[in-house]
């Protein structure tokens, strides 16, 4: 007796459910296949999801989570900030670096005299924002010009090119470019960066205070909220993190509802299965009579088609988790850039997809195997 | 199974030693179609003794697969009493007849009704399999298999077997619990008549080996022959025996 014979004589039910599932291959193969497809629903779309979200988060954080952006209140008088506001600002955020800028607008005045309409920045140091991609920042920093990458790739500039800058309807002053910022997907970034000299006056509509985590921006705001706008609003201050919360709320929303509409085709997946276990169970009946005349119980007869169903379910779920790894590593590649960067919630939904599959297609037998266990012998062998 | 014609008296066998196998007394089973009811058998005695060879012989709605159905604990009748060895089978539960049925009583069908997905030695270990002693069932099993001559054909599928193989394979599964009685219903009603002489003369040795009762039912007067009791059942009640098919009057004494 060989030693396989000894292990499946331990699982007797198994072995007699296996059988029956293959002996039907293509009923069983199409009742499989449906728990597959929703499996896939819900592990593809819940995993991507999930790394969406985090591709979102990752791209927000780039964007300056960990900055505090603060702008002047509506009780603010005058309506912009000064050196002194700054000074305030920078005490009460303490070692924090603190960076004010100016926003603007200009005419760029080309050639033939087309004019274009580009955003500036008025800032002491581009650096302690960004990066710079080519060319260099002199020391001291006066009268030349910075462009961001998008704006330098658009119109072919580099350092050396010259641009004509004019205000209002003057004829304008004439910048040399230094240097080329690199790319940034950097929340309220413009096209050019002036020297806050050349603003045309010392003022500032926006500080930005730089801080190392979500947690520091967060407690900074609130420093920033209670030192200033205790009684009157004269700071509008803004950190990322609310925002964070908010945005997760909604993807968590989102992912949650299309991973429901996933369960549906599990439902479906159901309905087939019972379909399937039914007609099984009807093709089977003196079967199943046979195996109650010869002693089998009710509920070894249920066993035996709750172990169908599952087996059903088990392909299904195998096959599926297969195909929904598949698709939540490429959604990974895509999102993260890593085939194999899965977050813990991707994982959670692979997890639930397959506990649901399973779960269904016991439910989906149920039914099936209640009424065969209750189909008298006699009747079952009357033929 | 003689018809007992003394009124159904508390144990009644003073006729024969011992406890019957199985007995009934004043049986009447009714069914209920389309709002008729239908008397299937009507107040009908009978017992079967310890290695009994019983037929019983009727044309079709005679009551023949009823009083199979009964005798088999598949069903319990609407009055009267049926006692398994001492026991009153309508005072066990479900599951308990279940067990009964399992211990004591082997099925032969018509239809063998073999399970297609499994090989003739597994449709032979079938009813014992949930037990989980594989070696052992399977010892059986092949014992039995080359009991009825099927030693070559363990690994078959019941579709690579001929119907007399089929039947051999059902014998050999119907005696895998070691009953007490094998209960055949048309046993050889799909076989040809040689096919259907080797399954009788099986029957036979293997109530004369194993000592197992064996009831066949029937509406072949040819069948009934072989065996040493012969049991008209005409609308549900038993008759004795037409004296132009037996001789005897069914009564016939075994060796």
């Amino acid at each position: 007796m060989s030693r396989l014979y000894r292990l499946t004589g331990r699982f007797p039910v198994v072995v007699i459910a296996w059988r029956n599932v293959s002996r039907a291959k293509a009923r069983s193969a199409l009742a499989a296949a449906a728990i597959v497809i929703g499996v896939v629903a819900i592990g593809a779309i819940g995993a991507g999801g999930a790394a969406f979200k985090q591709s979102q988060f990752q791209s927000i954080q780039e964007q300056g989570a960990t900055d505090v952006f603060v702008a002047p209140g509506i009780d603010k008088e005058p309506g912009h900030f000064d050196r002194e506001d700054v000074k305030a600002i920078e005490e009460t955020v303490g070692s924090a670096g603190v960076v004010a800028t100016r926003g603007g607008e200009a005419e760029w005045v080309r050639r033939g005299d087309r004019r274009e309409s580009v955003s500036i920045t008025y800032m002491d140091d581009p650096r302690s924002l960004y990066t710079i991609n080519d060319g260099a920042i002199p020391e001291n920093w006066r009268r030349s010009i910075v462009v961001s990458n998008e704006f330098a790739q658009e119109h072919g500039l580099g350092p050396e090119s010259r641009l004509t800058l004019a205000l209002d309807e003057d004829t304008g002053a004439t910048y040399r470019v230094v240097a080329v910022l690199a790319a940034t997907q950097g929340f309220g970034s413009s096209d050019v960066y002036l020297p806050i000299e050349q603003a045309p006056a010392r003022e500032y509509d926006q500080v930005r205070v730089r801080t190392r985590s979500v947690d520091r921006a967060e407690s900074t705001a609130d420093a920033l909220r209670e030192r200033f706008n205790d009684r009157e609003d004269r700071l509008l201050v803004f950190e990322l993190t609310s925002l964070v919360r908010l945005l997760k709320t909604i993807v968590n929303g989102i992912n949650v509802f299309l991973t429901g509409l996933g369960s549906i085709s599990l439902l479906v997946a159901g309905v087939s299965i019972t379909n399937t276990m039914l007609m099984a169970v009807i093709k089977r009946r003196e079967e199943i009579g046979v195996l109650r005349a010869t002693g089998y119980g009710k509920a070894d007869i249920v066993r035996i088609l709750l172990v169908e169903a599952v087996i059903l379910g088990v392909i299904g779920v195998v096959v599926g988790l297969a195909i929904a790894f598949v698709v939540a590593s490429v959604a990974n590649a895509i999102f993260l850039g890593d085939p194999l960067a899965f977050t813990s919630d991707s994982l959670l939904y692979l997890l639930g997809a397959a506990a649901f599959g399973i779960l269904t297609s016991l439910i989906a037998g149920a039914y099936p195997a209640w009424r065969a266990a209750n189909e008298r012998p006699v009747d079952a062998l009357r033929g | 199974m003689p018809v007992d014609d003394r009124p159904g008296d508390g144990d009644g066998n003073e006729a024969t030693t011992g406890t019957p196998l199985i007995s009934g007394t004043n049986v009447v089973k009714e069914y209920q179609t389309g709002g008729q009811t239908i008397r299937a058998l009507k107040r009908i005695d009978f017992r079967i003794d310890e290695a009994d060879s019983v037929a019983i012989v009727g044309p079709s709605g005679s009551g023949k697969s009823t009083l199979l159905n009964l005798l088999g604990l598949l069903d319990v009748p609407t009055s009267g009493e049926i006692r398994l060895r001492k026991q009153d089978v309508a005072t066990l539960s479900d599951s308990e007849r279940n067990r009964e049925r399992k211990q004591t009583i082997g099925f032969v069908f018509q239809s063998y009704y073999l399970i297609p997905t499994l090989t003739a030695l597994e449709n032979v270990e079938m009813p014992r399999m949930l037990d989980r002693t594989p070696k052992k069932t399977r010892d059986r099993a092949t014992e039995l298999l080359e009991r009825v001559g099927l030693s070559d054909r363990l690994d078959h599928a019941p579709d690579e077997l001929s119907g007399g193989q089929k039947q051999r394979v059902a014998i050999a599964r119907s005696l895998i619990n070691d009953p007490e009685l094998v209960l055949a219903d048309e046993p050889t009603g799909n076989l040809d008549r040689d096919t259907g002489d080797q399954i009788l003369d099986l029957f036979e040795e293997l109530r004369a080996e194993e000592g197992v009762a064996v009831v066949m039912v029937t509406h072949d007067e040819y069948v009934a022959e072989a065996a040493d009791r012969v049991v008209n059942l005409v609308d549900g009640t038993l008759r004795a025996p037409d004296t132009a098919t037996r001789a005897d009057g069914g009564h016939r004494d075994r060796e």
